[in-house]
């Protein structure tokens, strides 16, 4: 008699007829039937069949496909063609399920037992620890998550379309979660306080209070969103901080000396509330005045002195502020503590003093770097560039611009956004910072507003989901047909589009309360006149959906042998397709009242993979496939020899073109902190030429051992050591006092060290 | 780390150089680059198609011009 049976695992089941009949019975049920007795005589012939196969123990066991065989054979054998048909469907479908299930389980084992150094998976985003507790946590939920939205929630032909890498859906992880990115008001948030979703935080008094409440501003809504997280208007949100903070020290200044300040504050604090700047002109007249109608016994000079001293204090206040937002963003966790906020902060045309001592203070705060003088990784600062405000020498704030390129051809921040490219300029109102271009992240740009056009501002506002186009491939598929080239474009663009669209309805669903901070607290445009069970759906049509390219340079190599460093054909061709993507993204605005954009991807986890798949198919094509990466969106390849002024002026035209966001990089070699003035020249050209946003590329290498920050090629300048080599105590000691650096220039020089050190 | 040598009781006195005490032995150094937008402390995590791309960059401007 035959007892048991092996599963698929090894594992020894024990055998029974009824099982069997049950499966039949199923299989014929489900095209109509209901003959029990069928499926218990299947059953039996299958048993009996099993009892001659296998007439004892020492003969083994069946194994389950073994006994499915029989089932398949038996059922066709007695004439019963549906029942078989969907005895096979079931058991394919079952086979599938497996599949997928041992899919997940090795990607499960791979993110356990392999460390990043070994994984590629592990380092997709270079700023999660993959090798963290909390970072394959969080990656354990990422790749289940979209293997799930492959399976069951993607259109087939998405799903197909993505895994095929004909596109790629970037963040499929938070696919039916949220959406990218959000431009947050400081401004507004901070009037009458917030709630982060876990304790109401009441309105600010000083600067440091400010710049802490707008770190947890970025950190709470990082939590609730998968992308970064800007502040578009950051000087004029802290601004009111440092006029708090100054009235607050003038009080104190003025109680050490013995006279009685409550009176003074009072004053000052209500003007405040009336007034924007209280350290302007207007604002310092009544402090004058104040001071002399309240403080009759004090003298003039007297009260000259005392505000010196609180504006000294305040200025001493604000960079210790900047320093700790700088600090908080470096070091404070979002995701469970498997990476820090993707935070942007835009500055640069606030012409207060109170804004003005803001950028000042943040620019000398990521200038001073880190505890041991590292470079923070975060925030990534843009310098809003706007002619008559920072241009010129002259303008009121151009000091702040030079200070600016100081401190990016030291630390890689800031870079810079260019207010006066047509493009921008458009949506330009002065006196309404809502309407100055901003930038998030490494790109994203998000102002005009089919949806709205009366609010065609950045505040609140951000990317909803965004999709990008395999370029290469379509090239090569043309066979360097241009004609047959667009066509297929065509299709894709639509097939993108389409899978926007579906993407936005599982996102509109959604409902305040899913997002306690973003929507909850009103810092998504419009979010506030919700309650918490509303959907999303209106709110949400002021944000963007975005098609995004990769790799036009390979693309243009594939079609006409050049790319658009190599011949002004190849530019034409380059802008002609670019041109083309954004008129279809404009044609479907107009169509449905959303805000379709392109944007220049940035290739974030996906400069591989996209070549990796062609490389697979159509093998290594010279200049196509031959790297192990595709070009960035319409960047001139990195490894074409061109001059800075040349790769400005070529990429300048596709800025125009890519409404949803872009930049434009120059490498720069050497040390570009000993000239400032060639540093300056670069950021000029790209304002000139059209360029929307760019930064400059230097590298910055830091010994640890030593604490030198500058370029190391093999030997560091400073302590002398190669890569992994130590350098004795003595020196050590002696080299450590350079992070307060008593010695004069002269003695620095004398000891072969010409780097000096941050002055403050 | 390291420890004075010190010779044992009633033993004649050793000869020896006192070692010189080093520090920042198999330490690396940090190269901080920019790829895709986001700076990154060092080039090790990044992924080894942006490790080639890091790696095939020119440059188009000496900062002596």
């Amino acid at each position: 008699m035959l007892s048991s049976l092996k599963k698929r695992d090894s594992r020894t089941v024990p055998f029974t007829r009824e099982k069997i009949a049950r499966a039949v019975f199923r299989a014929a049920q489900s095209q109509g039937g209901s003959d029990y007795a069928m499926a218990e005589d299947i059953a039996a012939r299958v048993s009996a069949e099993l009892e001659i196969r296998y007439p004892d123990e020492a003969a083994g066991m069946p194994d389950v496909e073994e006994v499915q065989d029989l089932v398949e054979k038996t059922l066709i054998e007695l004439g019963h063609a549906r029942t078989a048909k969907a005895y096979i469907l079931y058991r394919n479908e079952r086979t599938r399920v497996r599949e997928r299930k041992t899919r997940l389980m090795r990607t499960m084992r791979d993110l356990t037992f392999k460390d990043a150094s070994e994984s590629d998976l592990k380092r997709e985003n270079a700023n999660i620890d993959g090798d963290t507790a909390m970072g394959t946590m969080l990656k354990y939920g990422s790749e289940a998550s979209k293997q799930f939205y492959e399976m069951y929630m993607l259109k087939p032909e998405h799903s197909q379309a993505h895994k095929d890498g004909d596109i790629h859906i970037h963040d499929l992880d938070f696919f039916s979660l949220t959406t990218t990115c959000c431009q947050i008001d400081i401004k507004k948030l901070f009037e009458g306080g917030f709630n982060t979703g876990h304790g109401f935080l009441r309105e600010p008094e000083s600067i440091q209070s400010y710049s802490a409440l707008a770190c947890i501003a970025l950190q709470s809504n990082q939590n609730d969103q998968h992308g970064g997280q800007s502040i578009p208007n950051f000087e004029y949100g802290m601004a009111r901080g440092v006029a708090k903070s100054f009235i607050s020290k003038l009080a104190l200044v003025l109680d050490i000396r013995g006279y009685d300040a409550a009176p003074v504050r009072a004053a000052l604090r209500a003007w405040l509330k009336e007034h924007e700047s209280i350290l302007g002109e207007e604002g310092m007249l009544f402090v004058r005045e104040t001071l002399a109608c309240r403080l009759p016994e004090m003298s003039a000079a007297e009260a000259e002195n005392a505000v010196d001293k609180a504006l000294e204090l305040t200025e001493k206040d604000t960079y210790q502020a900047m320093e700790a937002l700088v600090h908080n963003l470096n070091t404070m966790h979002s995701r469970a503590g498997a990476q820090i906020p993707f935070s942007s902060i835009n500055y640069g045309t606030d012409t207060s003093p109170e804004g003005r001592m803001v950028i000042r203070n943040v620019l000398l705060a990521t200038e001073a770097g880190l505890g041991n003088g590292e470079t923070p990784i975060f925030p990534i600062h843009i310098f809003k560039v706007k002619e008559g405000v920072n241009y010129r020498k002259g303008e009121p704030n151009y000091d702040l611009f030079r200070l600016a390129c100081r401190v990016s051809a030291r630390r890689l921040f800031p870079n810079f956004s260019f207010i006066d490219a047509p493009f921008n300029k458009v949506y330009y109102r002065a006196g309404h910072p809502e309407t100055e271009i901003a930038y998030m992240g490494c790109r994203t740009r998000v102002i005009g507003n089919a949806h709205d056009p009366g609010r065609e501002i950045v505040n609140g506002r951000g990317n909803l989901s965004f999709t990008s186009l395999n370029l290469p491939r379509l090239g090569i598929l043309a066979r360097g047909d241009v004609d047959a080239f667009f066509p297929s474009l065509d299709d894709r663009i639509s097939l993108v589009f389409d899978q926007l669209l579906e993407r936005l309805e599982t996102q509109s669903v959604k409902k305040v309360r899913n997002y306690p901070f973003l929507m909850g607290q009103g810092i998504w445009i419009d979010s506030d006149k919700l309650g918490p069970d509303d959907e999303v759906r209106e709110v949400l049509k002021h944000g963007t959906l975005t098609i995004g390219f990769i790799g036009l340079a390979e693309c243009l190599k594939a079609l006409i042998g050049q790319h658009h460093g190599e011949s002004e054909a190849a530019q034409e061709l380059g802008k002609r397709i670019i041109r083309h993507i954004r008129d279809r993204a404009d044609e479907k605005m107009r169509e449905t009242g959303l805000n379709f954009s392109v944007i220049a991807t940035p290739a974030e986890g996906l400069s591989g993979r996209f070549v990796r798949l062609d490389q697979e198919r159509f093998g290594v094509i010279p200049g196509v496939t031959d790297r192990e990466y595709y070009t960035n969106s319409f960047h001139i390849p990195v490894y074409f020899p061109i001059s800075a002024y040349d790769k400005i002026r070529l990429e300048a035209p596709y800025h125009a073109m890519t409404n949803g966001g872009h930049i434009t990089y120059v490498e720069v070699d050497g040390d570009p902190s000993r000239n400032i003035d060639a540093f300056e020249d670069i950021i000029r050209a790209m304002k000139e030429m059209g360029v929307g946003y760019g930064s400059i590329n230097h590298p910055v290498d830091r010994d640890p051992v030593c604490g030198y920050t500058g370029i190391i090629n093999d030997v560091c300048p400073r302590c002398g050591r190669h890569e992994g080599e130590g350098i004795p105590l003595e020196k050590w000691r002696r080299l450590k006092g350079y992070a307060k650096d008593y010695r004069s220039p002269d003695e620095r020089a004398s000891a072969g060290d010409v780097t000096p050190n941050i002055t403050l | 780390m390291y420890a004075e040598h010190i010779p044992a009781k009633g033993s004649a006195p050793v000869l020896e150089q006192k070692p010189v005490q080093m520090v920042g032995e198999g330490v690396g150094f940090e190269r901080i680059r920019r790829i895709t937008g986001y700076l990154v402390g060092t080039v090790d995590r990044f992924n080894n198609g942006k490790r080639a791309e890091e790696r095939d960059r020119v440059k188009h401007c000496s900062m002596g011009c």
